[in-house]
């Protein structure tokens, strides 16, 4: 029984590597596993319909978060509108009409610019540009405010990820369209788009999450009312603050319990989590759909 | 003078010459057969006659492509209505992620035939590719649920449905096992019937086989054009018979 050459060998750098990775993993996850413990613990408990449904009043010194929860909807679905139509054209430019060259060039450095801009000097931007200079609603700030300022916060991203996911379409694809004497619009409208749906809805969804997690860009823009909006129209010029500013003013105004800003930190993250999680799905339900049977 | 007449074909790729000055008469209801090792230009020059090379960056083309009697590089043509009077087949089966029916219908659908007409153009279209039987019950499911030999045999019933006179293929058999190339080839040799198929195909039997013509290409430039039986049995140049006893490829 000389011959060794193949037997297993125990190899302790393998081991403590493998440890080490575990480990981390670990940690992380544990991480992960305490926010959200300690947000559930903390916030979960006072989490009823009167809470989310009413709005506050100091008289009666409740705490309802239901115009927040308005706003915060509000600004997400207007920045939608804009910036869906913005991105994918953008996008669909750089993917598919462009020919590189020093203008490209320029233009990727701008997105990726705007990408790296802190969002406190978007708010300012925004105050400066759409409140005081083009009057957008109230001086006070506005949801169209608001909304325009994360447009520009968001737009780098659905930029970024609606191209990657048109360049990610099968290139036999467009050969195949191309030789069947298509126009490039009814390829990009027949074939390319509905390739990248998956792609461009994780972008609005990203998006998504994004604009609701905002705060310091909507404390200038879209001001810090909390009451109920009366017009949902006559809204759009109104200030009105969002969860995350809200919670904001709780926590570092006070006046309010200590678990009014806990409360609304699990709605937040009741909020992202499902977000997400439609998200996987809908990208799940589209990859489904365009693959083997 | 037949259907294709090209003269004087060049094209580039930047400085790089990649076929020269090709003067080829493609005769009319037959199949002419490109050969040739790789990087001879045969896909090249294939490609230019329904000017899918329009869509590489940096590429250039000079001399004429006569079709119709028409030069098809004249400033006043429209290249995609040039496609669609020439199919093209490619190398690797390429079903649009869509139903059977809507691969099929999604060029008649675009060069504005009506709604009730496509039943009827798709199941022409599948039989003439030899398909319908196998896929008539399950028309809306995915493309991507065939076999690969399915798959291309779609992708010519999609180019039958254009109504195109001429059908090119790219090596359209290379990618598939010998029963569905056996049943491609059975089926180009219907197809020349109703259209002019011009191949080009890396395998040399393929072409004994099947094609009437065969042209043999080497660095860009076209060696021997004749009938496939004199340039298989009897070629005139001797890098031809080089090529075809197996000698180089």
């Amino acid at each position: 029984m000389a011959n060794t050459t193949y037997e297993k060998r125990i190899r302790p750098g393998v081991i403590a590597v493998r440890a080490l990775i575990y480990t981390v993993t670990a940690a992380v996850v544990a991480l992960v596993v305490a926010i959200i413990a300690f947000l559930i613990v903390k916030g979960l408990p006072y989490i009823n319909w009167e809470f989310l449904s009413k709005a506050p009043s100091r008289l009666d010194e409740t705490y309802g978060i239901a115009p927040m929860i308005i706003n915060t909807l509000y600004i997400v679905l207007l920045s939608l509108i804009v910036s869906i139509p913005l991105g994918i054209g953008t996008a669909l430019y750089l993917a598919e009409y462009s020919k590189p060259g020093k203008v490209i060039s320029a233009i990727r450095f701008a997105i990726e610019i705007l990408a790296g801009i802190p969002s406190i000097v978007y708010g300012l931007f925004g105050l400066a540009f759409f409140i005081n200079a083009l009057k957008a609603g109230s001086s006070g700030g506005s949801m169209i405010a608001g909304a325009l300022t994360c447009t520009l916060i968001v737009l780098p991203t659905m930029i970024r990820t609606t191209e990657e996911a048109l360049l990610q379409v099968n290139p036999s694809y467009r050969e195949a369209a191309f030789s069947l004497g298509a126009s490039k619009l009814h390829i990009i409208r027949t074939v390319l788009l509905p390739c990248a749906l998956p792609g461009i809805v994780v972008a609005i969804i990203l998006s998504i999450g994004r604009i609701v997690s905002e705060s310091a860009a909507l404390l200038y823009t879209a001001g810090v009312d909390y009451t109920m909006p009366a017009n949902l129209v006559k809204h759009v010029a109104e200030p009105g603050a969002g969860l995350t500013v809200q919670l904001y003013l709780y926590a570092t105004e006070g006046g309010s319990p200590d678990w009014v800003p806990y409360a609304m930190a699990a709605v937040l993250m009741i909020l992202v989590f499902i977000i997400n999680l439609s998200a996987n799905i809908i990208a799940g339900l589209f990859k489904k759909k365009v693959s083997i049977n | 003078m037949g259907i294709i007449t090209t003269k004087d074909l060049n094209l580039y790729y930047g400085d790089k010459q990649a076929i020269n000055s090709i003067n080829m008469d493609i005769e009319k209801n037959r199949i002419t057969a490109l050969i040739g090792p790789s990087g001879c230009g045969k896909t090249t020059f294939l490609k230019t006659l329904n000017r899918m090379n329009d869509t590489i960056p940096n590429c250039k083309i000079t001399g004429e492509v006569i079709f119709d009697g028409i030069n098809i590089y004249d400033n006043k043509i429209d290249p995609m209505l040039v496609r669609k009077k020439m199919g093209m087949v490619f190398q690797k089966p390429n079903p649009f992620p869509m139903s059977i029916y809507d691969n099929i219908a999604y060029a008649p659908k675009y060069h504005g035939k009506k709604k009730r007409e496509l039943d009827e153009i798709v199941e022409k279209s599948l039989k003439a590719a030899a398909l319908w039987e196998e896929v008539k019950d399950r028309l809306k499911k995915s493309a991507l649920s065939l076999s690969g030999g399915q798959q291309q045999r779609l992708c010519i019933a999609r180019t039958i449905a254009l109504n195109p006179e001429v059908i090119l293929m790219d090596e359209a058999t290379s990618a598939l096992d010998p029963i569905s190339t056996y049943k491609i080839e059975d089926l180009m040799g219907e197809l020349k019937k109703t259209y002019t198929v011009v191949i080009v195909t890396h395998n040399m039997q393929q072409a004994s086989r099947i094609a009437d013509r065969t042209a043999f290409f080497l660095l860009g430039d076209l060696v021997e054009y004749d009938t496939t039986e004199n340039i298989f049995v009897n070629p005139r140049n001797q890098k031809t018979l080089d090529y075809v006893s197996g000698h180089f490829g």
